[in-house]
């Protein structure tokens, strides 16, 4: 693996970390939000109905008073004005008024004797005049009413709360009974306002603090319901990853500890099983093993005498019945293949076992794939191309066996000519070997390395023992190397063998 | 080593033990047989065969140990007779002794010609001697003393001795060796020669782990060179 790919799986692992945590926090996220609402809905509906009650009774209560106040001060002062007041009268009157306690302005209209109106204003806010007073309340108050039982004044006291200049007022107007004088008065709320706001921006503070706290509350809450889980999440992965003797602590008794106990249980359960079905695996390997070395002990004594038989047949001395010498033919030709089959079966039950080991040497790649054709006789039908020189760190005996099950198989399923060639790839030796047959078919290219697959069940017997190929595959694998099936473009299989150059423990060196 | 060659059999399965000695007579052996480790050793005092073909797995001593009780007393060839041709088997069987291995099911001429050929390392074929410091190789009398002192080697030894003297200076390989001394094919097993050179060293070198004489070529193989 080259340092860019290990960089690009390091940040991919990280990112892949980054978004797993941000999954993870969505639960919190979602027990924050949801504890977040519920406390800004209490507090937002408690401090807002706290803040119109304490508005509507501060409000109330100066608004009571000023306008007491001036409902006296308009009957004690204005109403001893004559009906026709001079400028000073009303002036006088006036400055009198704005002195009470509620410190209001006043604006005292009156018609002098010549009907000339007169406007007088005193008190702390200056320019007060009738354009400040809202045209509905002049009316209302100028309105002159009938007086009965229920109503006994012709004249009455009407208020309006007004906004000007962003600054809050309280205006109110009356005319004196009798009298022709109309009194307005106005005070400012400013203050209240102030107070109110700050009763406003105390609520709003006392909210923040709720949601914050109510924020932090919601964290407790989901880091004791997210340990366990994650701690399960953890457990999960351990358990997948085929550390089957993961167990969870459990503590307490809710649901979460419920959901450990049941962990537990599935993660026991599963052991037992692996460890079932390992053991059965372990068994009927063991027996296969035992079986193929208990067959071989009978083979020995067979094989041996076979051959004393074969001699005979050859030497043709007559002292084999001619009748009975088909029979010691077969009899010496499946004992070979018994011998091959057995041979095998041990082989492969040595690579289920991990025992194979490698005897490496070094040698020339050329030489040996020379020595394994003209072993089997096959110079005629191989095309060797390959340069000698080529020198690798293999084990030779195990190189021979993936050969000439590569070639015999293409010998026998493609027919001559095998090509075979070598060549070097940087720290590999790739070793060709393609036939002139009609290929692999596709859906059976993918199985051609299986233990006795059979393409079809029509399939004739074969002569090779159904594990040749397996177990080149296995040899190939027990040097770090690979072989690959494919169909050539040009017609006919290929299978490439490549094979690490150097093998990296180097135990024989002394 | 004229004539007929006799061989002691040493071997527990009846079967094996019958198929086998007809075999081997029929390639013109005189064959003794024995079914225990213990029978074995005691033919062998008795008969002196030239060769002895020895099975792994026996009751009682086995074969490993029967090998180790050969080699304080005797030089004379050792071919194991190994049922499983597991590692650990190959590697044990060479370090107590044996000179070569076949495995089981095997087949009467490929033992048979094992044997002729641990046989062809004791004949001698020239006659001049060579001096490596203190070891001197006399192939006409096929003895090797060091320091004036005879040593006791196996033919194969021996036969390893002579390969690497013929050559002094130059690396064999493994697979080199195993066609000049084994007389194997290709496939040869090059531990054979590995656990050959080791024993060769501890008779021959003055300090076996720090050889002087057979040195190790990396990737390669050994070469004998005369101390400078």
């Amino acid at each position: 693996m080259t340092d860019t790919q290990a960089g690009l799986r390091g940040w991919t692992a990280a990112r892949k970390g980054v978004w797993s945590r941000l999954r993870f926090t969505s639960l919190r996220l979602r027990l924050v939000v949801v504890f977040g609402l519920v406390a800004l809905t209490a507090a937002v509906s408690a401090s807002g109905i706290a803040y119109w009650l304490n508005r509507e009774a501060v409000l109330t209560r100066t608004q009571d008073a000023v306008l007491r106040d001036f409902q006296q001060e308009m009957q004690n002062r204005a109403g001893l004005l004559p009906a026709r007041p001079t400028q000073d009268e009303l002036q006088h009157t006036a400055g009198q008024m704005a002195n009470s306690s509620q410190r209001f302005s006043v604006l005292l209209v009156a018609q002098d004797a010549d009907g000339k109106p007169l406007y007088s204003s005193s008190g702390a806010l200056d320019g007060f005049t009738l354009a400040d007073v809202p045209k509905s309340l002049r009316t209302a108050v100028n309105d002159k009413q009938r007086v009965d039982s229920s109503d006994k004044a012709a004249y009455h006291l009407y208020w309006q709360r007004i906004v000007e200049d962003d600054k809050p007022y309280l205006i109110a107007g009356t005319k004196v009974v009798g009298g022709g004088t109309t009194g307005y008065m106005l005070k400012s709320l400013e203050q209240e306002a102030k107070d109110l706001n700050s009763l406003a921006w105390s609520l709003g503070i006392a909210t923040g603090l709720a949601l914050i706290g109510s924020a932090l509350l919601a964290q407790a809450a989901a880091t004791t319901v997210l340990k366990p889980v994650h701690r399960l999440g953890v457990a999960a992965r351990r358990l997948g990853e085929g550390r089957l003797d993961t167990r969870l602590r459990v503590s307490g008794t809710d649901e979460l500890a419920d959901l450990s106990r049941t962990f537990n249980n599935a993660a026991e359960a599963l052991e037992k099983r692996v460890a079932d079905m390992a053991g059965r695996d372990e068994a009927s390997r063991r027996f296969v093993a035992d079986m193929s070395h208990e067959l071989r002990t009978p083979l020995t004594a067979i094989t041996a005498v076979t051959e004393v038989l074969e001699e005979e047949l050859e030497a043709g001395t007559g002292s084999v019945d001619p009748m009975i010498e088909p029979a010691v033919r077969l009899v010496v030709s499946e004992t070979r293949r018994l011998n091959d089959l057995v041979e095998n079966l041990m082989e492969v039950t040595r690579f289920d076992a991990g025992t194979a080991r490698l005897v490496l040497d070094d040698v020339d790649v050329a030489d040996l794939i020379t020595a394994c054709i003209d072993a089997r006789a096959w110079l005629d039908a191989v095309e060797l191309d390959a340069e000698r020189g080529i020198m690798a760190r293999l084990d030779p005996r195990r190189l021979d066996v993936i050969l000439a099950n590569l070639i015999g198989n293409a010998l026998k399923h493609g027919g001559s000519p095998v090509r075979v060639t070598v060549r070097e790839e940087d720290d590999a030796v790739v070793i060709d070997v393609r036939d002139h047959g009609p290929g692999i078919p596709e859906d059976v290219l993918p199985h051609v390395f299986d233990r006795f697959y059979k393409a079809s069940a029509s399939r004739p017997r074969s002569e090779g023992s159904g594990l040749g190929l397996s177990i080149a595959l296995e040899n190939a694998h027990i040097h770090g190397g690979e072989i690959t099936a494919a169909n050539s473009p040009d017609g006919g299989a290929v299978f490439t063998l490549r094979l690490p150059r150097d093998e990296p423990a180097d135990k024989k060196e002394d | 080593m004229c004539g007929v060659p006799s061989l002691l059999l040493i071997e527990d399965d009846d079967a094996i033990r019958t198929a086998l000695e007809l075999s081997l007579t029929r390639q013109g052996h005189r064959v003794a047989t024995a079914a225990t480790g213990e029978d074995g050793l005691k033919l062998l005092r008795e008969q002196r065969p030239d060769l002895i073909v020895l099975d792994v797995m026996l009751p009682g001593i086995d074969g490993f140990e029967v090998c180790r009780r050969i080699r304080r007393t005797d030089q004379l060839p050792i071919i194991l007779l190994t049922a499983r041709s597991d590692d650990i088997d190959v590697v044990v069987g060479l370090e107590s002794g044996a000179d070569d291995y076949v495995v089981k099911p095997v087949q009467g001429r490929v033992l048979d010609a094992r044997i002729r050929a641990v046989l062809r390392r004791g004949e001698r074929e020239s006659n001049d001697a060579a001096t490596f410091g203190s070891l001197v190789i006399d192939r006409a009398a096929m003895t090797v003393t060091k320091n004036g002192e005879d040593l006791q080697l196996t033919p194969t030894e021996l036969r390893l001795l002579l390969e690497l003297s013929r050559r002094p200076g130059q690396a064999l390989s493994r697979q080199q060796l195993l066609r000049l001394v084994w007389e194997h094919d290709y496939l040869g097993d090059s531990r054979l020669v590995d656990a050959c050179v080791q024993r060769l060293r501890a008779k021959v070198e003055d300090v076996p782990s720090s050889p002087t004489l057979i040195r190790t070529v990396r990737g390669v193989g050994y070469r004998l060179d005369a101390p400078q």
